[in-house]
């Protein structure tokens, strides 16, 4: 690849900006920039041509650019969440969180204009490690042992990815990244939908994410909710469109996260277990796998990303504010945040398909898609799903946020910062403008829209729903107090049913493994020195002097390389990452 | 100035209350008139209310559920996971 097919990549300006990002601080840039490579990259997208990128590397085609229209409206809005989520983190001084996020969003689009497995994983890959950070950026205990279990997953996953791309390679003979037949799938290929489905949060392999994100730093669960699921919505939309076990598990994610996010007690917590819910509908619609259902994955995906980064961020600012994101802690700041009160409530009536709201006119494609392939019971479960998210994210979050209390529970809490509010702003108008004025949406979805969303019957049927449960929401207020507890979930069984496969490990195997080293050391290691001492002085004595004292110098080399391993495994992993990614540089530069 | 608007909605909430009322009636008199050829896809569809009745169920319902779930054996003392120093900040 040439150096202009490089810059032609629309990662490529988020790589380098979060490479140059502690000199751009330094230089009072790092502010503009974070608005200004969004701004790039949303032009850039538009003159993509149809495939670039084409490198050919040990015999390996790798494809880094492939654009049609199912890839356009995720770079369009993965580049339109990064300058909203710019504008909105650009209170935050840190240039490393700002780093990991640039890696992080530019990754995301690597996954989606990737043409191959190969350079899809590597990109795939990228995108796990660079969000760990920004789980721990927050800089507590306890998200630093949540973001370690993050990356183990997103590891493990990467893995099940991996082996079912080689042995899909064995069976096909080329990585080429194209739609897969359910009639023809194979092992390999199933275990390949599993590496993307961990990503997606199916049940029972999503529980890293309402684990992870809600220890994440304020900005960083902003980012995280946009690109990890739904980079693997679109490469399921991809690869998997019209597999039956989607269409099932897909619904039971609608009904599983909302289930959570009555429950839950913790602001982002059921945020994020809402995005489980969320993410079904459009795993669901994948399988259905109609053109009006995969219109539907898209379109659902788009408003998704907006509407639930405005919880995110209208959340995340009360804890910015507040130190605080429990509803139990909270209450009664209707007064003191009113600005994130309306902003955080627009996006609770767009994510619960108000009319007028993006919610409106994406969630309901997708159940029309499941009416008229005639499966009534996953459009029943579907429809169930939004009777909970209204009643969970709709009007339970914001109510125990900002009323609930007679006073403000934090009497000293602040509006939030001013570029929070901007990012805010931005999201907010794009869910109501889509709810306005649907085609901007439906002209860029991959299939031709025939739907038309204000008809009479979904109107009244919206309405209805809407209304009745608002007023069982009126009825059980009593109920739904949140209580300060936590609720167990499938990471139970690595958090606690492990511990004793933790203590065996930690207990008689590292014995075992100590008196190994033991007698290794005692037996092997003090002859091998006394030898090496004999050498030593040979060496010093005898041949440095004669020639130019070079084993001082390595010496000296050898003590500040050990100054740089301080045994922390963020440094190492970032030290990795620095390195995967100048490789990337030099091979798409050659 | 917002806050304060917020504030006098919350002294008014019994006038509220009364206008969501005639919301919920007014959504189920739209249904009346809503023409309902070609959603032949499910029996709820042709029956006025259905919807309505479906959404108070399913929210009544779900509540129960969940809360049933919850309280019968997924929810722990916060503590439940805790080890020694997670309080902690790092660094």
């Amino acid at each position: 690849m040439t150096q202009v097919s490089f810059l032609m990549h629309p990662a490529s300006v988020f790589f380098i900006a979060a490479f140059f990002m502690p000199w751009l601080k330094k230089n009072n840039f790092m502010k503009p920039a974070l608005v200004l490579v969004p701004v790039i990259a949303i032009f850039q997208i538009n003159f993509l041509p149809q495939e670039f990128g084409n490198v050919n590397y040990l015999g390996l085609d790798l494809i880094f650019g492939r654009v049609d229209k199912l890839t356009y409206v995720f770079l369009n809005v993965f580049t339109l969440m990064s300058l909203i989520a710019g504008i909105y983190s650009s209170y935050v001084d840190e240039w490393e969180q700002h780093t990991a996020a640039l890696l992080y969003a530019g990754s995301s689009l690597g996954v989606t204009l990737a043409g191959d497995y190969l350079t899809l994983f590597v990109f795939w890959e990228l995108m796990a490690f660079s969000s760990v950070f920004l789980i721990w950026y927050r800089k507590k205990r306890r998200s630093h042992k949540a973001g370690l279990r993050y990356l183990i997953v997103h590891a493990t996953g990467g893995l099940i990815l991996l082996a079912g791309i080689l042995i899909r390679h064995s069976e096909v003979g080329n990585f080429l990244f194209t739609p897969i037949a359910p009639e023809t799938a194979t092992f390999g290929d199933y275990l390949i939908m599993i590496g993307f489905m961990l990503n997606a949060a199916v049940p029972p392999i999503h529980a890293w994410l309402a684990d992870a994100y809600p220890e994440a730093s304020v900005i960083g669960a902003v980012y995280m909710c946009a690109y990890t699921t739904k980079t693997a919505v679109y490469v399921l939309a991809r690869g998997f469109a019209g597999f039956e076990a989607l269409v099932i598990l897909g619904a039971v994610m609608t009904l599983y996260g909302v289930f959570y996010a009555v429950i839950e007690n913790d602001a982002r917590r059921i945020l994020a277990y809402h995005i489980v819910s969320q993410v079904g509908y459009m795993v669901c619609a994948v399988g259905i796998g109609t053109a009006m259902a995969i219109n539907g994955a898209c379109a659902h995906a788009y408003a998704h990303i907006l509407y639930k980064a405005l919880l995110f961020m209208g959340v995340g600012s009360v804890l910015e504010m507040t130190g605080k994101s429990k509803l139990s802690e909270l209450g009664g700041l209707y007064s003191r945040m009113p600005i994130s009160l309306i902003l955080t409530v627009i996006g609770g009536i767009a994510i619960s398909g108000f009319p007028l709201t993006s919610g409106f006119i994406s969630k309901s494609m997708i159940i029309t898609a499941a009416g008229d392939d005639h499966r009534i019971f996953i459009m029943l479960m579907l429809l169930l799903a939004s009777v909970g998210t209204f009643l969970s994210v709709g009007i339970k979050l914001p109510y125990f946020i900002w009323f609930h209390k007679e006073k403000p529970s934090v009497p000293d809490a602040k509006e939030a910062h001013l570029p929070m509010i901007g990012g805010m702003s931005i999201a907010a108008f794009f869910c109501i403008m889509m709810g306005f004025y649907p085609d901007f949406l439906y002209n860029m979805l991959p299939f031709e829209v025939t739907y038309h969303p204000y008809t009479m019957y979904h109107l009244s049927e919206t309405l209805q729903i809407i209304g009745f449960t608002g007023l069982g929401f009126y009825l059980m207020r009593k109920k739904l107090v949140p209580e300060d507890k936590l609720n167990l979930d499938i990471d139970w069984i690595y958090r606690k049913a492990a511990n004793p496969f933790k203590k065996f490990c930690g207990g008689p195997l590292s014995k075992l493994n100590d008196i190994a080293g033991e007698v290794y050391r005692t037996v092997g290691t003090r002859s091998a020195i006394m030898f090496a001492k004999a050498m030593s002085w040979f060496d010093w004595n005898g041949i440095d002097y004669v020639i130019d004292g070079s084993a001082k110098e390595t010496l000296n080399l050898g003590d500040r390389v050990r100054m740089l391993t301080t045994g922390k495994i963020q440094h190492y992993i970032g030290a990795a990452v620095i390195v995967l990614f100048a490789v990337l540089i030099i091979i798409v530069l050659v | 100035m917002m806050g304060k608007f917020f504030g006098f909605l919350q002294q008014k909430s019994s006038i509220l209350k009364w206008l969501f009322f005639i919301f919920l009636a007014g959504t189920v008199c739209f249904d009346f008139f809503v023409p309902r050829h070609g959603h032949g896809h499910f029996f709820g569809d042709s029956i006025i209310g259905f919807w309505g009745f479906f959404g108070l169920i399913g929210c009544l319902v779900m509540i129960i559920f969940c809360k049933g779930i919850a309280h019968s054996f997924l929810m722990k003392d916060v503590d439940y996971y805790w080890e020694d120093e997670d309080e902690g900040i790092v660094r």
